[in-house]
């Protein structure tokens, strides 16, 4: 429990406030070098885990963005052809034998690291975030399972790259597709919900200072009646951060329903459809803001 | 903490490990997917994070044995059930021989069959479900006896109509993207791999490379009516989504009559036999009355943002009898057509002679559908589905 603790107190420094069992998740995966899976709404904070992880360990952050269409080359390691080819030139007129120069063409100058060879090569374990793994097709998810089961990539002309060190995998999913069950099993779980009051009001201190005491807690529990709607896309804490920022600097210090046209103008910042919007006209938000 | 706890792990021995190993089995029994190398990891995470903390134990082992959503909200349940009181004594009694781990473990064993009998809480899933139908199922319309799917395998004729199916469904192309990948003969020079080809031969491309557009499957929502006035249709159409469901990857499938059902698992069910006995569990309320608007409305809430994305086809199966309100089917279909690519209803009725969609429910539908179709056999299903998919790509 001291760990835990201590761990919450180190991603608290860097501004993420992590549940109790986030946290223990987050140490057991230190502990068992085991990925990390995070799924929830957008907008709950699963990147931002990866991002305070690798501020509490001094490691490295290294980025994968999965979308559709993702491949090897754009995910692993790529050559540099052009740089190759160019060598291949000029090397024409050199007397060293053949298979001298084309151990040469296919040494590690020549290979482009793309994140996840990058991410086995440190010598410092970094922080590897496969962002929206769930927007990647199934065959790039194969791959992983294979990167991640044995930590080491084949590369024909140079043989296996084993890992260095065992980076810090956190893989987010926002649940557009089902991922594999063999994925699943690789990873430990962490279903990260809405914050609760509380938290989020921790969250709105600790990103937004300015906000004072009072604000701040009307933001929070303005949005979090404002989840309890009935919205096509819920706000997340970016949205919260965003709208307080935005109240600070229209100048609005208090939320009351006699300032509703002016808090209508920030809505902006928070609802971000057309048709959650045109839910949300002056008596709503009165009604509301006069509840907080 | 780690040294200290691993060495109090060992000493603890046999007892404690018998009960956690005896976890995931447990868990498994739940409906969990949670294989027999995860006892292993129990118990190293057992002795890596300290087992005396009940608190750290929780939050350890729902990290390590949850895999999806549902099993992270069921797991607190099922953990309090395994190891709170009367069970935690047992461990404090039996902590001192190794004799007792069998016991110990025999326990835990009849601790998880009772808890699987227990009718309120030993099946969160069953449990849930049964609750719903009885949310779900006030209507009096509804037929509460369960329908009969035998005709489903029963006689050679459903076998061949099946195989029918089947071949259909395999001639639905894989589609093609504007996305490209290396191919063997493309239409597209891919420059890349042409240099990389040319390495070695001196830098001289004798052999060229070639980009094709991906192909993808397109996926398809069906959404079948079953209502008593579609009962003739609405076991064929079982049969057409249980062919797509196993010869296309990304086909899901929903019934629908009062309230929405997900029957793409039980469709998919390599076995014949246990597919039909899953329908029948599931077929409560079928053949009674209609509310579309409600159960595609519940639909958009509950599945439309994980499944239908800009490359889904939507296929809606009914008659367009309906009892619910007309603004409200209108308001469902608009939503679910601005978030699919293209939304098909098939009606029926259609086939017959001199049919219009009048009814209340075809009327409010029809500005919001992209495709009024004829549905009642195989053949104009046939005549549809390759235009559904010629848009998805």
């Amino acid at each position: 429990m001291p760990e835990i603790i201590d761990l919450q107190r180190r991603l608290e420094d860097v501004g993420y406030v992590a549940e109790a069992p986030l946290a223990a998740a987050l140490l057991l995966m230190l502990e068992l070098g085991r990925p990390l899976l995070l799924e929830g709404d957008a907008g709950v904070g699963k990147t931002e885990i990866a991002k305070a992880l690798a501020l509490t360990q001094d490691a490295r952050l290294i980025r994968l963005q999965c979308y559709e269409g993702l491949d090897v080359h754009t995910a692993m390691y790529e050559w540099n052809y052009q740089r190759q080819l160019l060598a291949i030139k000029l090397l024409e007129h050199d007397e060293r034998p053949t298979s001298v120069k084309e151990k040469d063409i296919f040494s590690e100058r020549y290979l482009l690291k793309r994140p996840l060879l990058e991410a086995i090569s440190c010598a410092v374990p970094p922080v590897l975030l496969i962002d929206e793994v769930d927007r990647a097709d199934e065959a790039f998810e194969a791959y992983l399972l294979e990167l991640l089961s044995d930590f080491q990539m084949s590369i024909p002309e140079l043989g296996t790259m084993r890992a260095v060190t065992k980076p810090l995998v956190i893989i987010t999913s926002n649940g557009t597709r089902e991922l594999s069950d063999a994925l699943r099993r690789r990873c430990l779980y962490q279903y990260i919900d809405y914050p609760a009051f509380e938290k989020e009001l921790a969250i709105v201190e600790i990103r937004a200072p300015e906000a004072g005491g009072q604000l701040a807690r009307q933001v929070v529990d303005f949005v979090q009646s404002v989840r309890r709607m009935d919205l096509q896309k819920k706000p997340g804490i970016a949205e919260t951060l965003d709208w307080t920022a935005a109240l600070l600097r229209m100048g609005i210090s208090v939320i009351d329903d006699d300032g509703a046209e002016r808090i209508l103008e920030t809505l902006s910042a928070l609802i971000k459809t057309r048709d959650d919007r045109a839910g949300f006209t002056r008596e709503v938000v009165a009604r509301i803001a006069a509840s907080c | 903490m780690l040294t200290g706890d691993a060495a109090l792990a060992v000493e603890l021995g046999a007892v404690v490990r018998a009960r956690l190993a005896g976890f995931s089995g447990f868990l498994r029994a739940n409906g969990f997917g949670v294989g027999g190398a995860d006892a292993v990891s129990v118990l190293d995470t057992g002795a890596k994070m300290g087992i005396l903390d009940p608190q750290v134990l929780r939050w350890s082992l729902k990290a390590l044995l949850c895999g999806r959503g549902d099993e992270w909200r069921r797991f607190d349940k099922l953990f309090d059930a395994y190891f709170l009181p009367p069970n935690k004594s047992l461990i404090v009694q039996s902590s001192g021989g190794a004799a007792g781990g069998a016991r110990d473990a025999a326990d835990a064993g009849r601790a998880g069959a009772e808890f699987d009998s227990s009718p309120g809480t030993g099946q969160p899933v069953a449990g849930d479900g049964d609750e719903g139908s009885a949310r779900h199922g006030a209507s009096r319309e509804e037929s509460l006896a369960s329908t009969d799917f035998r005709a489903l395998n029963n006689s050679q004729q459903a076998y061949d109509i099946e195989a029918l199916m089947r071949r259909f469904a395999k001639r639905l192309r894989p589609l093609r993207l504007r996305r490209e990948a290396t191919h063997h003969h493309g239409r597209r020079l891919d420059l890349q791999a042409t240099i990389r080809q040319s390495v070695a031969s001196g830098g001289t491309p004798i052999r060229l490379a070639w980009k094709e557009r991906r192909r993808v499957r397109p996926r398809l929502v069906l959404l079948v009516d079953v209502s008593r006035s579609m009962s003739l249709y609405s076991f064929f159409y079982m049969r057409l989504a249980r062919a797509l469901c196993g010869e296309l990857a990304d086909v899901y499938c929903f019934i629908f009559h009062t309230r929405i059902t997900d029957v793409g698992a039980a469709l998919s069910d390599p076995d014949p036999w246990r597919s039909q006995a899953r329908l029948h569990l599931l077929a409560i309320g079928w053949a009674g009355g209609t509310r579309i608007g409600e159960c595609l409305r519940d639909f958009n809430r509950d599945q439309g943002a994980r499944l239908v994305h800009s490359r889904t086809g939507v296929i809606v199966v009914s008659d367009g009898y309906d009892t619910g309100e007309p603004a409200l089917l209108a308001e469902s279909l608009a939503t679910l057509r601005s978030r699919s690519r293209c939304l098909v209803w098939l009606n029926p009725l259609l086939n017959q002679a001199g049919y219009t969609p009048e009814s209340r429910g075809m009327r409010a539908a029809m500005p919001h559908i992209d495709l009024l179709a004829a549905g009642a056999d195989l053949a104009s299903v046939e005549r549809v589905l390759p235009q559904v998919l010629q848009t998805l790509r």
